[in-house]
């Protein structure tokens, strides 16, 4: 691995830490999308600073692209507060235009600008490392390593200092505002970040790859944990997996370094949403299926006391009286008998003691309506579960 | 070059006339469908759809090898219905938010989409395909064929519109209502957002991945605030759209080096702001004379009870007062007392005052109402 490779891995590694802080913060503020206006708007931005400065790298730019979208978020909250149209509309009608103007601007100026379209919406992350910070003839190591280096020791200075503030604000505003912290500060603060994030990482992943740094992780990450801490320690991991493994693919395929990254992203992001332990696709599924065959079972312990008559019992009679298909009625008839709730004899079922006691228990917490106290039952007397 | 002779060349150049018509019928179909994401809260479906959309259109063109555009198209269709129907899913099935689920489904198809497309340049026949013109749009790329597909599309959504108007007016304004009258509420949904996704689809090769959704979006956001009747709204936003694609063009025809996309949504977007402003009913313009007419009223109401209070413990109410004695009230100026004059609620006579039987009755009833009011 040569000292440019490394430097790359650095960089994109940085960039997805820097990006998942203020993005974990974002995802569960709701707000998930303002990213996606910033990370636009802030084009115009960037073409007027770099008039100015004629240095993509250099602090003014990134201040005055910052503050490009912070008016973006102004803009926004401004047209929601006219009511003129839905919030969600007012933040798809900012960003496309500030966007068309930062595209018309490049397309004028192209031949005394060194700034062209793809860089904008895919970043340079190949030629970062040569692009280097020189004081004298001391090489200090590419400047965006330093850009994005100093952004993230800023951010997570910040997050030390308001970690509490910040997660008190994110999930009771009321309470958060009762206590004197002032809720707009907060925000306008997290928005500054986030635009100064986006503009340090826009350089080297472009306008629509920041957003899927900045919502990806944090997306996978709360759909593992309810703490906010390890959902941020997640958020980081899962963005530093994808900046390495991105590289590696990019690598590989001899593709878009950013795009790869994205890629991996996306995959992590499929596995999490399919296979999460509580969130996941398929544990959502299997929860469903299991509450489903044992509030069936707990229907039919109850035909089963009711009915004393042989002809009510009789298991094929099951499939037709409550019309249920034949997979099911086994699946509830074997799960009554590992726990020890019925007996089949000849073909006739009937409660044993324990199911007896069961659905008496069952019938009277579904009399008096708490219904909730069924788990607990279930624990006392199912020694196996759907 | 004169508006004149632009007419003139609209006419008679077949490249100029393909794009002028193509913009016009995408701006009017996109309008219309924007129309409906634009009530449903839905606006920024619009940008997820256009960028789940391209990994499609590489997709399309590494597994055919070709670059027609109307495969391409089919490509971006399928990828931007699952695109589409995954946020669905996630938003259901999870606890992500529906803002988190389109900005994943957004970056996450685009990313993939983007390393498919410098996939696709290293290939050996990359020269061929040109499909960066997805991401900002290429209205120059536009032929007659693209043009009648549009005008197909926009027809047929139009007659589904029609089809289903009041199941899709009252789907829009009440859903849950729209279920217990026995509609399948799940068929519409998929039907609206697939017509949609074909707007998008369409609208890619002309504006782009980009600023797709802001052609979907702002001619509706511009004609919502013209009217309150869907139907009207509709009209106003496909001609809002149209005339966005239209004048786009214009501009980006006249210029060198502008590209139409851009030029196309700042012109809808001029379009948002004027609405925003100079619109009669909702606009901020009126809303603001109307906010100041309504204190210069209250004020002058305000003067009136302050006298009727003072002549109502006179025998003769037209007895003159002077001016003088309302110091103690700092609501009135010379000016609202004309104005009250003018009303023939008063009659001004040099330094003083008198109130007019007209007035005295309006001062009472005002009176009595904020007295009954107060309890």
């Amino acid at each position: 691995m040569s000292s440019a490779q490394l430097e790359i891995q650095l960089i994109a590694s940085l960039v997805a830490v820097a990006c998942a802080i203020p993005g974990t913060f974002l995802v569960l503020r709701k707000m998930a999308m303002i990213s996606d206006a910033i990370s636009h708007s802030i084009l115009p931005g960037i073409v007027l600073g770099f008039f100015i400065t004629q240095d993509l790298n250099s602090p003014l730019l990134i201040l005055f692209a910052a503050l490009t979208g912070v008016v973006t978020v102004v803009m926004v909250e401004f047209i929601q507060k006219t009511g003129l149209v839905k919030e969600d509309t007012a933040i798809g009608l900012v960003f496309p235009a500030l966007f068309s103007i930062g595209v018309i601007l490049i397309a004028k100026n192209a031949n005394d600008v060194h700034l062209d379209i793809d860089a904008v919406l895919l970043g340079e992350l190949a030629f970062a490392p040569f692009d280097r910070l020189l004081i004298g003839d001391l090489d200090l190591g590419p400047k965006s390593l330093w850009v994005i280096g100093s952004i993230l020791v800023v951010t997570v200075i910040l997050l030390l200092l308001f970690f509490k503030e910040l997660k008190l604000s994110t999930f009771d505003k009321g309470l958060a505002a009762t206590l004197g912290f002032s809720p707009i500060v907060l925000h306008y603060g997290l928005m500054t970040i986030s635009s100064v994030t986006v503009v340090g990482a826009f350089d080297a992943v472009g306008a629509v790859l920041v957003v899927a740094l900045m919502i990806a992780p944090a997306a996978t990450a709360y759909l593992l944990t309810n703490d906010l801490k390890k959902m941020l320690i997640l958020s980081c991991i899962f963005g530093v997996f994808s900046a390495v493994g991105g590289y590696w693919m990019a690598n590989y395929l001899d593709a878009s370094i950013a795009g790869s990254m994205t890629t991996i992203l996306g995959i992590v992001f499929l596995l999490v949403y399919l296979f999460a332990p509580n969130q996941g696709v398929f544990s959502v599924m299997f929860k469903e299926r299991k509450q489903r065959i044992e509030v069936s079972l707990l229907v039919f312990l109850l035909h089963l006391q009711n009915h004393q008559e042989i002809e009510e019992r009789h298991v094929s009679h099951l499939e037709d009286h409550i019309n249920w298909e034949k997979i099911q009625a086994k699946t509830v008839l074997d799960l009554a008998l590992k726990n020890n709730l019925i007996t089949i004899t000849d073909s006739i079922v009937s409660l044993t003691e324990k199911g007896e006691e069961f659905t008496e228990e069952a019938l009277k917490y579904i009399t008096t309506n708490k219904e909730t106290a069924i788990e607990e039952l279930k624990k006392r007397f199912f020694l196996f579960r759907a | 070059m004169s508006i004149t002779e632009y007419f003139n060349l609209v006419f008679s150049d077949y490249t100029l006339r393909t794009i002028t018509l193509g913009t016009a019928v995408l701006g009017a179909v996109c309008g219309m469908l924007g129309s409906f994401a634009v009530l449903r809260k839905q606006s920024l479906l619009g940008d997820a759809i256009s960028h789940a959309a391209l990994p499609g259109i590489a997709l399309a063109f590494i597994l055919t090898g070709v670059k027609d555009s109307n495969l391409l198209l089919i490509g971006a269709l399928i990828s931007g219905l699952i695109g589409t129907f995954w946020i669905k899913s996630i938003v259901k099935k999870t606890r992500l938010k529906n803002d988190t689920a389109l900005g994943l489904i957004l970056s996450l198809f685009f990313g993939f989409g983007m390393l498919l497309l410098t996939f696709i340049q290293k290939m050996p026949n990359a020269n061929q395909a040109g499909l960066d013109k997805y991401l900002f749009g290429q209205a120059a790329t536009l032929v007659e064929s693209d043009v009648w597909v549009m005008t197909a599309v926009t027809s047929v959504s139009l007659i589904v519109l029609l089809l289903f108007w009041k199941e899709l007016k009252v789907l829009l304004f009440d859903p849950d209502y729209t279920e217990t009258l026995g509609f399948n509420t799940r068929f519409l949904d998929i039907l609206i957002t697939v017509f949609i996704v074909l707007a998008i689809v369409l609208g890619l090769q002309t504006v782009g991945v980009v600023l797709m959704s802001a052609m979907l979006l702002a001619p509706a956001a511009a004609a919502r605030q013209w009217t309150d009747s869907l139907g009207v709204m509709i009209f106003i936003a496909a001609i809002f759209g149209a005339l966005s694609g239209v004048f786009g063009t214009a501009i980006s025809a006249s210029q060198d080096n502008l590209s139409t996309g851009p030029v196309i949504v700042l012109v809808a977007a001029v379009f948002v702001l004027f609405s925003f402003i100079f619109s009669p009913g909702r606009g901020l313009l009126f809303r603001q004379i109307r906010f100041h007419q309504n204190r210069k009223e209250l004020n002058l109401k305000k003067t009136l009870t302050f006298m009727y209070r003072i002549v109502k413990d006179h025998d003769n109410i037209s007895h003159p007062h002077a001016i003088k004695i309302l110091n103690n009230f700092h609501g009135f100026t010379k000016k609202s007392l004309k104005q009250l004059e003018k009303q023939h609620f008063i009659q001004l006579k040099g330094n003083e005052w008198a109130m007019t039987e007209k007035g005295f009755h309006e001062a009472a009833k005002m009176y009595n109402e904020i007295g009954n009011t107060n309890e």
